[in-house]
């Protein structure tokens, strides 16, 4: 509601400059092939006069940032404008990398209570194939409105903490494209597991009431799932090998292995969702053993184990701050501490929110950890830097650095306050429209009738 | 009476049973030279106690022996008033009404006693359908004397107990039964004592929902509920016995009815309690409605032990004390609310001593006698004193449920039920010589071998206030 209310005059703005530079975007055609033949949207920026701040050295405090053909071309105080670039005067603006969803299921779902919207699990314990680039839904109502709070990119998670042991691999989007192949940021970022819990109840026949159960039974269950996982990862550790002995045409494709294999190599890592102390340890080792590459998901707990995931430095994305601690007696705070706590442990960590439409809040729950203790410049990196390096695509997205794709965001203030407005959006170095269903909405029910009055 | 004498034995031949009376011990007693700890009085170090024909009719140091008495050398023996779990299902077929199973072809016929609620029926929609409510029923009319809960109870000196069943919102009424007799009629003290409620929400059942209450919230508002309508009927009871003429009859209701009865009978109403917070909305509940109540449950009562002096209500203690469950996760985060009152259930009985709370022990499901006395032990741990504890399993029980003119003490006059050891009742090495059931002599049975594990599987209960009985 409020975020509509301030990304209203952003509308305006952006219709002027599109209106006023239409004449120079024909001039420029000739020079520079436009993306598609009706087109005809600039494809040089310049933003003029603003604060940079590029999570890459020190903030510059009056400089310009030039963007071109979808990637950063100049970042400086003096960096020069290309003749033909689109001027953006952004005086007393900030430019900050564009913000990056570590975990969402942005384009897979849009209303969870319909189901014909939903496209994040699959049934099976076991679907390392599956690929959340292959579902996502580029019109999503969810991803404008994730942009009006400065998201530029987003990783689409299928089926993390969901019941199914490996449910698929994790794609990184940008969010904006008409198609999925222009929103590809990184089509296979990491294989999602969902550690194995010990569930003390269970439901089944003969009536599907909720029924309790001994630890050791809880515990079998969970040790052959993890029985089952390494037998899967050894199997694809002798296809991958086979395979690369050339002898293709013997070797039946198997697409659940095919997944796998980048995994066994450490080349793909795997996204461990695990909240408790017993199961993070469980996943720790077990990824050293099988040397993999862990990323933990979640992590409740991880405060409780800074040591640990430090020395091995494994990552971690957590999950929302505003959230209720998992026990009872464990500090109100709990979450909204635990951030300033992997930092001070140089832990690397990064902030999902778990979910589609509470993307939009990202921003404003990692600035919530800002006001107990966690230092600005590390809550804007776990929105921005730290998740481009967790997920292998820091050379592309995370900083504002020449070379780097274009997903900056030019603001009127600080982007972990709620009432700043994102000003433009820019992803793949082209300027996005901040239009969303929330606007839409607040648009509409302002102009309702209204009874006379007087 | 004459023919009935000569026509009875006859009819037994008959019918080819093996008549009880003739073995038929001597019905007379006396134990002579015992230490005897009568409850109600000091202590007599060396004395004899005589029962005659189902009742104490001498206590003391200097008492005549009727010539036709079995005298037992009570040397290095001491003889306490029978004990008395205050609430329990022994001698209760299990009354778990397998809902599904009625309709299940092939399955076990439908038991004797009706479910609560009756015969199946559709879930209840209000408190109008009376859901989980049978306090017509008493538990001293569905006894199974073949219970093997009562031998192994009889055997460890439990001779009474206050039977009740646990199915349901209003179970029925609970019965005080001595634990011994050939028909069920035999064990029956007083058909009906108590009315024990439950605030456990309807449960839900295979293929169908709960039904009204599935909560906490709906069980409260219906007990309430039924208690308000009860009260109102027997108002326009009374006015239509005066002048039934030109007044429209008043509508019949099973439910209400049974439980007027039982008000004007001035039963106790027993009501759940753990926590502070049940324990002062019980206390609430009773005050507003003037029910003469007990609290039943109560391992948190050691945190309100003087409100609930100060209403002077009585107390039914489980001594089941809240332990970790032995399949639990052996990391389970357990919060320290349940940590403490796992810690200081043990700790209630004194609380209440203290306060003077008048209380008894129940066993609340625990599966051996032993187990009750293990877990008595954990209280005198906590600083229960041995005398109160004597006195919470014989005469403050008897007193709870208006039967101390009877049964809790060794007096003349009261019932016999007698309990024989070889030393402190409470001490571990003690074992239980002799009991005597209505002047009945029973020598104890071994403890069988604890009963099978529980099937690993049961169901999961949803938030609950307070034990069941």
């Amino acid at each position: 509601m409020m975020k509509s209310w301030t990304a209203r005059p952003q509308l305006v703005t952006m219709g002027v400059v599109l209106i006023a530079l239409a004449t120079s975007v024909m001039i420029r055609a000739s020079q520079v092939e436009p993306r598609v033949a009706s087109e005809v949207e600039p494809t040089t920026y310049a933003i003029q006069g603003a604060r940079i701040v590029t999570l890459a050295g020190r903030p510059i405090e009056r400089g310009t940032v030039v963007i071109s053909d979808g990637r950063i071309a100049a970042v400086g105080a003096d960096a020069p404008i290309p003749t033909g670039a689109e001027v953006i005067e952004a005086e007393g603006l900030q430019v900050y990398p564009g913000l990056f969803d570590a975990i969402s299921s942005l384009g897979l779902t849009e209303i969870g209570a319909v189901a014909a919207t939903n496209d994040e699990t699959e049934l099976g314990d076991f679907n390392p194939q599956l690929l959340a680039a292959q579902a996502v839904h580029p019109a999503s109502e969810h991803i404008p409105v994730a942009r009006a709070s400065g998201l530029t990119h987003a990783l689409s998670v299928p089926g993390i903490g969901e019941s199914s042991l490996v449910p698929g691999q994790a794609s990184a989007i940008h969010l904006a494209g008409w198609t999925i192949e222009e929103m590809l940021l990184s089509r296979t970022a990491a294989l999602v597991v969902n550690w194995p819990t010990y569930r003390l109840t269970s439901s089944g026949p003969p009536n599907f009431s909720r029924r309790s159960r001994s630890f050791a039974e809880a515990k079998k269950e969970h040790d052959e799932k993890i029985r089952q996982l390494s037998e899967w990862l050894d199997q694809a550790r002798h296809y991958g090998a086979a395979v690369e002995k050339g002898s293709r045409d013997r070797i039946s494709p198997d697409r659940k292995l095919e997944a796998l294999v980048p995994v066994t190599r450490g080349e793909l890592p795997v996204l461990v969702n695990a909240d408790r102390v017993r199961e993070i340890k469980e996943a720790v080792d077990f990824c050293e053993k099988q040397k993999l590459r862990m990323i933990l998901a979640g992590g409740a707990d991880a405060y409780k184990l800074t040591d640990l995931l430090a020395s091995k430095k494994i990552p971690v994305v957590l999950g929302p701050i505003q959230a209720l601690p998992s026990s009872e007696d464990e500090p109100y705070d709990i979450r909204y501490t635990t951030p300033a706590v992997l930092h001070k442990a140089g832990v690397l960590f990064a902030l999902g929110t778990f979910n589609s439409s509470d993307s939009r809040t990202l921003p404003y729950e990692i600035g919530n950890a800002v006001s107990y203790g966690l230092p600005w410049e590390a809550a804007l990196a776990a929105i921005t830097k730290a998740p481009a390096e967790i997920f292998g695509v820091a050379d592309t997205v995370g900083t504002v650095e020449v070379g780097k794709l274009g997903n900056i965001i030019v603001t009127d203030g600080d982007p972990l306050e709620i009432q700043t407005v994102v000003k433009y959006l820019f992803v793949n170095g082209r300027l996005t429209a901040l239009d969303n269903r929330h606007l839409r909405l607040y648009e509409q029910y302002r102009a309702r009738p209204k009874p006379a009055t007087k | 009476m004459g023919i009935v004498r000569w026509v009875l034995p006859i009819l037994c031949l008959g019918l080819l049973r093996v008549a009880v009376p003739a073995a038929a011990p001597p019905p007379y007693y006396a134990i002579r030279d015992a230490r005897i700890v009568p409850v109600t009085g000091p202590v007599i170090e060396r004395g004899t106690i005589v029962l005659s024909d189902g009742l104490i009719t001498a206590v003391g140091t200097s008492v005549t022996v009727p010539p036709e008495a079995e005298v037992i050398d009570g040397t290095g023996l001491t003889v306490y008033p029978g004990l008395i779990d205050a609430l329990t299902t022994i001698g209760l077929p299990d009354t778990e009404p397998p809902q599904a199973a009625t309709d299940a072809p092939g399955g076990p016929p439908p038991q004797a006693t009706p479910s609560p609620g009756g015969p199946r029926r559709p879930a209840s929609r209000g408190p109008e359908d009376r859901p989980g409510s049978t306090p017509w029923q008493r538990a001293a009319d569905n006894l199974d004397t073949d219970d093997r809960r009562i031998v192994r109870w009889r055997s460890a000196g439990f001779t009474t107990a206050v039977v009740a069943s646990g199915r349901g919102i209003f179970p029925g009424q609970a019965s005080v039964v001595n634990l011994a007799g050939e028909r069920p009629g035999d064990m029956v003290v007083a058909s009906s004592v108590a009315l024990p409620v439950s605030l456990q929400p309807q449960r839900r059942s295979a293929g169908r929902s709960a039904g009204f209450p599935s909560s906490l919230m709906g069980v409260l508002a219906y007990v309430h509920q039924v208690f308000l309508d009860t009260q109102h009927a027997t108002r326009v009871a009374e006015a239509y016995a005066k002048a039934p003429r030109g007044q429209k009859r008043p509508e019949y209701d099973r439910t209400v009815d049974a439980l007027a009865q039982v008000l004007a009978d001035g039963r106790l109403v027993l009501l759940p309690a753990t926590n502070r917070t049940e324990t002062l909305r019980m206390l609430d509940f009773a005050r507003e409605l003037e029910l003469r109540v007990a609290l039943y449950g109560a391992h948190g009562a050691y945190e309100v032990a003087d409100e609930i002096a100060a209403h002077k209500v009585p107390v039914l203690l489980s001594v089941k004390w809240p332990e970790r469950p032995k399949d639990a996760d052996p990391e389970a985060d357990e919060s320290l609310r349940v940590l403490r009152l796992r810690d200081r259930a043990p700790s209630t009985p004194a609380a209440l001593t203290k306060a003077n709370v008048k209380f008894a022990f129940y066993s609340d499901g625990l599966e051996t006698p032993t187990d009750v006395l293990t877990n008595l032990r954990r209280a005198l741990d906590a600083g229960l004193a041995r005398d109160a504890a004597l006195r919470a399993f014989t005469r403050d029980a008897a007193e709870i449920f208006g039967l101390d003119d009877r049964l809790g003490s060794l007096e003349t006059g009261k019932i016999a039920n007698v309990l024989v050891t070889d030393g402190d009742l409470f001490d571990e090495k003690t074992t239980v010589k002799l009991v005597f059931v209505d002047g009945q002599k029973f020598e104890p049975v071994a403890e069988p071998t604890r009963p099978d594990e529980k099937p690993t599987t049961s169901e999961v209960d949803g938030d609950a206030q307070g034990g069941r009985p």
